[in-house]
């Protein structure tokens, strides 16, 4: 069926829903903010080693805890360690596990709710089951299990925080195609005789963006506080390294003598949590699909 | 409807109000009812004495039972416990103790001179697998009966001679041997009461749980709740009950020592175990009238497990122990005027000062990794430094992980795990280099060196030297003078730290905080505390006697 007007028509599908996302996010100045925190922070915590101004292990006994100072623009710890080398030591790690632990999450939580969801009866109910049997697992058993059986490392570590924290998203992503699947653009869809994964790419996921990426700003800075409960159980990281969680537990300890060693950690996470909601405010906003067009 | 809807809102505001009625911290109510809260660092382990070996267990122990003698807190002199009075033979060999006729058990049978010779030989059972056994060998043929060298328990030094009359004859003139009568290890125990839950050498049979207990001390069992607490209350039976001022004692197992420091401020402990260091400057300065620090006769030290192969060799372990700077860790990491550990026996125990064992020196270090295979830490394998969970200990360990690894290039993993299973790594041999402090028993030397016989129950560490056996089991209490068996103790000390098991780190300070409340505390080298001296100010008595008193 040859349509004299395709040419133009496709000129417009070329503007995508990412693409429009894009413009409508450029528009969003707490947003671009958000997004230029986070770009800098991973740039600093990738430039790092080279970077740093001393060895995250390097210590100076004689010079003990510190405040801030010429030498430390961030203070140094009771071992004299550098406080800035070691936030940005810090964020490498809670960085990567904020982002590869929720990444893991994502990706199976959402294929394996929509699937749920599109797929609904009987495939349905034994992969929820499955999903709340995961739920009544201790969580802390689980992960001293892994663990013991695979020695601690740090990989480990994200697969594991990664492998728990995708069962609320899995339930989210279900509820949504589960209120889509019965709605007229996905009758169309169907009755057009696209593929059920064409259907299931093309126009559930988008649609259940939303909340996906709502849920999935908040589920970052949890696991990295999870991290941090974990090595301080002598599960995650070990010392001399460090990360945002563990040193904002360690300078809780001394928050009295040396504020500091609080409060650059603490300013650290939450300018990242911060970051992270206005971006997946603006992105959710954003990529709204029924939003309209201008 | 209505009425039961107005039921359930009296109730619930019944409970509120009950709930707000509460509000009385625990200090406040246990002044008014005499009920002691103590933080004790960690829940013991278990409560039958002779299979413990931790402080957190001795002070919940002196409170259950009571031995021979007791000291006397402010002066460590042995004063009457159990026996009224004793008979000490002229060659300082035989010792006659008469028991007094009052003494009960806490369900009010006759605590009598068997009692005590009963318990030295389940003390003395193999089977049992007691660390402190060696504590016993004081006494004439005891270690024989404990090698099973000899199947006879009549041969060994403890005679009956009356219910109330218990004579010990010794294997040497053991100048302490008053001492160790207050040590866990000489305590009595209820026979039919273990027997009732089953065979004397059982491990773990349920005779230590609370409602099973029976002890002879001031105070008896009545609440273990793991990981929340250990309550004793009075023992009506006591002898001295009548001088035993509390009504309880509430032992908290608080684990990080951040949180019993927030517990001890919101009125929830009367003393702490320990306090954290972080906060020692700000107490001194704001309130030094609530820290209580004092000499504290132990050692804090790491063991070395000499049985894996890259640890066996001496000057490894020699290595390890010279590149630590202690000076830097009493000053800098601790801060609570310890004092640097270059011996094992703290300096001046009893007159007693060992030679220092090793010098702090990076280069001499250095040099002997390299002649050990491993110049500048290559190829030296990444070690496991193993600790029980505090704050403290992991701060020292990340201090000396540093050290080790800016002097020497080798890598130490840091290892935490909570104390019953940390125990149980050390006893096991399951480490490489485990944390470790070691508190007086006694006021003695030979408390800081038994411990390192062959496979003796707290060495832990397979360092064995039969030169050492020989001098702390046969030469040294054979002496005739205290200078001359200082001085065969000297060269066993020197043997011990030329070979290194150990790596002495600083000798402790006891810390604690205290509650003004809290009366008849007597600071002592052994930290240790006589329970029935114990009272608490209660504040509202004190403004009744003030308002009687005329103005």
């Amino acid at each position: 069926m040859e349509n004299p007007h395709s040419a133009t028509l496709t000129q417009e599908q070329g503007s995508s829903l990412w693409r429009d996302g894009w413009i409508r996010l450029c528009k969003n100045h707490m947003a671009l903010f958000g997004l230029g925190v986070m770009v800098f922070f991973c740039v600093i915590a990738l430039l790092t080693p080279w970077i740093a101004p001393y060895g995250y292990e390097q210590q100076d006994l004689q010079l003990g805890a510190s405040p801030p100072s010429a030498a430390h623009w961030l203070g140094t710890d009771i071992f004299g360690r550098d406080m800035l080398t070691r936030i940005m030591y810090g964020s490498r790690v809670s960085l990567l596990v904020g982002f590869v632990a929720t990444g893991v999450a994502l990706v199976i939580g959402v294929l394996w709710g929509t699937v749920a969801g599109y797929a609904g009866g009987r495939v349905d109910a034994v992969m929820m089951r499955l999903v709340d049997i995961l739920y009544a697992l201790p969580f802390m058993i689980f992960i001293v299990l892994l663990m013991v059986v695979f020695g601690r490392n740090i990989l480990l570590l994200f697969l594991a925080i990664g492998a728990v924290e995708w069962l609320t998203m899995a339930r989210i992503v279900r509820g949504q195609v589960q209120n889509l699947r019965h709605q007229e653009f996905i009758e169309a869809a169907f009755s057009m005789g696209l593929s059920r994964w064409i259907i299931i790419r093309r126009h559930l996921i988008p649609n259940t963006l939303g909340p996906v990426i709502v849920y999935t700003t908040l589920t970052i800075p949890n696991v990295m506080l999870l991290e941090a409960f974990l090595s301080f159980l002598g599960l995650g990281i070990q010392p001399p390294q460090s990360s945002w969680g563990l040193l904002i537990s360690h300078g809780v300890e001394s928050m009295e003598e040396y504020p500091w060693l609080l409060i650059f950690p603490g300013l650290a996470l939450s300018i990242t949590l911060f970051a992270l909601n206005f971006l997946g405010d603006g992105l959710r906003d954003a990529l709204d699909p029924r939003a309209s067009k201008d | 409807m209505p009425l039961l809807k107005m039921a359930s809102v009296s109730i619930l505001l019944s409970l509120l109000l009950m709930a707000c009625g509460q509000g009385e911290s625990n200090t406040a109510s246990g002044n008014r009812l005499g009920i002691l809260h103590l933080g004790n660092g960690t829940d013991p382990q278990e409560l039958d004495p002779h299979i413990v070996t931790g402080v957190p267990e001795h002070n919940i122990l002196t409170a259950l039972l009571e031995g021979l003698v007791l000291k006397d807190p402010s002066t460590l002199e042995p004063i009457p416990g159990v026996a009224t009075r004793w008979e000490i033979s002229a060659d300082g060999m035989r010792y006659r103790f008469y028991l007094r006729d009052d003494a009960r058990w806490s369900n009010g049978d006759p605590v009598t001179a068997q009692d005590f010779a009963w318990s030295w030989w389940r003390a003395l059972q193999p089977a049992l697998g007691n660390q402190y056994a060696y504590m016993l060998f004081a006494i004439k043929n005891a270690e024989a009966y404990f090698r099973q060298e000899l199947t006879d328990f009549s041969a060994v030094g403890i005679n009956v001679v009356d219910d109330h009359t218990l004579e010990v004859e010794l294997a040497n003139p053991t100048p302490y041997f008053l001492q160790l009568l207050d040590h866990y290890s000489y305590f009595p125990l209820h026979r039919a009461t273990i027997e009732k839950f089953g065979p004397p050498d059982q491990r773990g049979s349920l005779w230590t749980r609370p409602g099973n207990f029976v002890g002879n001390g001031p105070f008896s069992l009545t609440e273990w709740q793991l990981f929340k607490r250990v309550i004793v209350e009075k023992n009506p039976h006591y002898w001295d009950a009548e001088n035993v001022s509390l009504n309880a004692i509430h032992f908290y197992p608080t684990e990080n020592i951040t949180t019993e420091e927030r517990m001890f401020r919101s009125g929830q402990l009367h003393r702490t175990a320990t306090v954290p260091i972080d906060k020692l400057a700000v107490y001194r300065r704001e309130h030094p009238e609530l820290l209580h620090t004092y000499p504290y006769l132990g050692n804090y030290f790491y063991r070395i497990n000499t049985e894996m192969p890259h640890l066996s060799d001496k000057r490894v372990r020699r290595a390890l122990a010279m590149s630590i700077d202690r000076d830097a860790i009493v000053q800098q990491v601790t801060k609570g005027d310890e004092l640097p550990a270059y011996t094992f026996t703290p300096p001046d125990t009893l007159g007693y000062t060992a030679p220092d064992g090793f010098t702090y020196d990076p280069d001499r270090a250095r040099a002997l990794m390299a002649e050990a295979g491993y110049p500048g830490g290559e190829d030296f394998p990444v070690t496991e430094l193993l600790f029980n969970t505090s704050e403290g200990h992991h701060k020292i360990a990340v201090a000396i992980q540093q050290m080790w690894y800016k002097e020497l290039g080798i890598k130490v993993n840091l290892h935490n795990q909570d104390w019953k299973v940390f125990l149980n790594s050390v006893n096991g041999g399951n480490y490489g280099i485990a944390r470790a402090g070691w508190i007086g028993d006694y006021v003695d030397p030979n408390t800081f060196l038994d411990m390192w016989i062959t496979d003796g129950g707290n060495n832990r560490t397979g360092w064995s030297s039969a030169r050492f056996d020989q001098l702390i089991l046969e030469e040294a209490p054979r002496a005739e003078t205290r200078e001359q068996r200082y001085r065969l103790m000297r060269e066993a000390e020197a043997l011990l730290l030329e070979d290194m098991p150990i790596i002495p780190i600083h000798i402790y300070t006891s810390k604690s905080l205290v509650n003004p409340a809290v009366k008849g505390l007597e600071p002592n080298i052994l930290d240790y505390t006589l329970y029935k001296n114990l009272s608490l100010d209660n504040l509202s008595l004190d403004k009744k006697s003030a308002a009687e008193l005329p103005d």
